[in-house]
């Protein structure tokens, strides 16, 4: 990992064509009749990093909708927390910008 | 090290292992949440199944390893940091499972609102519901006693 002065050097032009060319990838959590409320609101939790309200906000999104997107940005780290999601059997999608 | 013991009811638990045993055994070479990551190349996709599969087996293990000689002698089952989240994985995999197999034909809005009638249900699928219960009364257990222990980023 390089030094976290070498990351604000960065000019912002290679920043956003890294972005444009990968597109914008969402990570889409599913609903499930299995898993119980209080286990995917830790999950949301422990995974992305989420306070108990946004936890709370998107599991109640996905249960109501059906589906709720939980992260976007590069593919790279949607693939991470999907990934993430998944090992605690929290089933998601993967969706880009260009399949809208 | 936060730790909890739970002093189950023998008579109670004992019956829902072989349940347990097998729904977890049918889970050795598949994901108990199949992926839906149509987006992933088939190698890649490959890789993460293996990945995820091996990661539940230890997970189920580990599950299955509360219930080993010494719960029979003492009807204790012990968590804390070095199996809590496996656990919980775990229950939840088998969870699905049941729901799938055993539990296929009662619908959602009965097992999600509880409003199962067991004393309807045959033998066997009474038992599967009765594990399923079970394993998420553990889940909430540890959720709600280990979770900022251990369940927290």
């Amino acid at each position: 990992m390089p030094p976290a002065s070498s990351a604000t050097t960065l000019p912002q032009t290679e920043t956003h064509a890294a972005t444009t060319l990968g597109g914008v990838w969402h990570v889409v959590l599913l609903n499930d009749p299995v898993n119980l409320m209080s286990y995917t609101v830790a999950v949301l939790r422990r995974v992305l990093g989420f306070d108990e309200a946004t936890a709370r906000k998107h599991m109640l999104e996905a249960h109501e909708q059906g589906r709720s997107v939980v992260w976007s940005g590069l593919r790279e780290r949607a693939e991470h927390y999907a990934f993430g999601l998944q090992q605690w059997h929290l089933t998601t999608r993967l969706e880009s910008d260009e399949t809208h | 090290m936060k730790r909890i013991e739970v002093k189950l009811h023998l008579p109670a638990v004992a019956p829902l292992l072989d349940v347990i045993k097998a729904s977890a055994d049918s889970l050795r070479h598949d994901l108990a949440a199949p992926l839906r990551l149509d987006s992933l190349d088939d190698e890649f996709r490959a890789e993460w199944e293996a990945e995820l599969v091996a990661a539940q087996n230890e997970d189920v293990r580990l599950l299955l390893s509360l219930f080993g000689h010494e719960f029979f002698g003492t009807g204790i089952v012990a968590l804390d940091g070095t199996n809590a989240e496996a656990v919980v994985r775990a229950c939840s995999a088998v969870r699905l499972r049941l729901r799938t197999g055993a539990l296929a034909a009662l619908p959602d809005e009965e097992l999600e609102s509880g409003a199962v009638e067991v004393e309807r249900l045959a033998e066997p699928v009474r038992r599967a519901f009765m594990c399923y219960v079970f394993l998420a009364t553990l889940q909430d257990l540890i959720l709600n006693n280990l979770d900022e222990a251990i369940l927290g980023p």
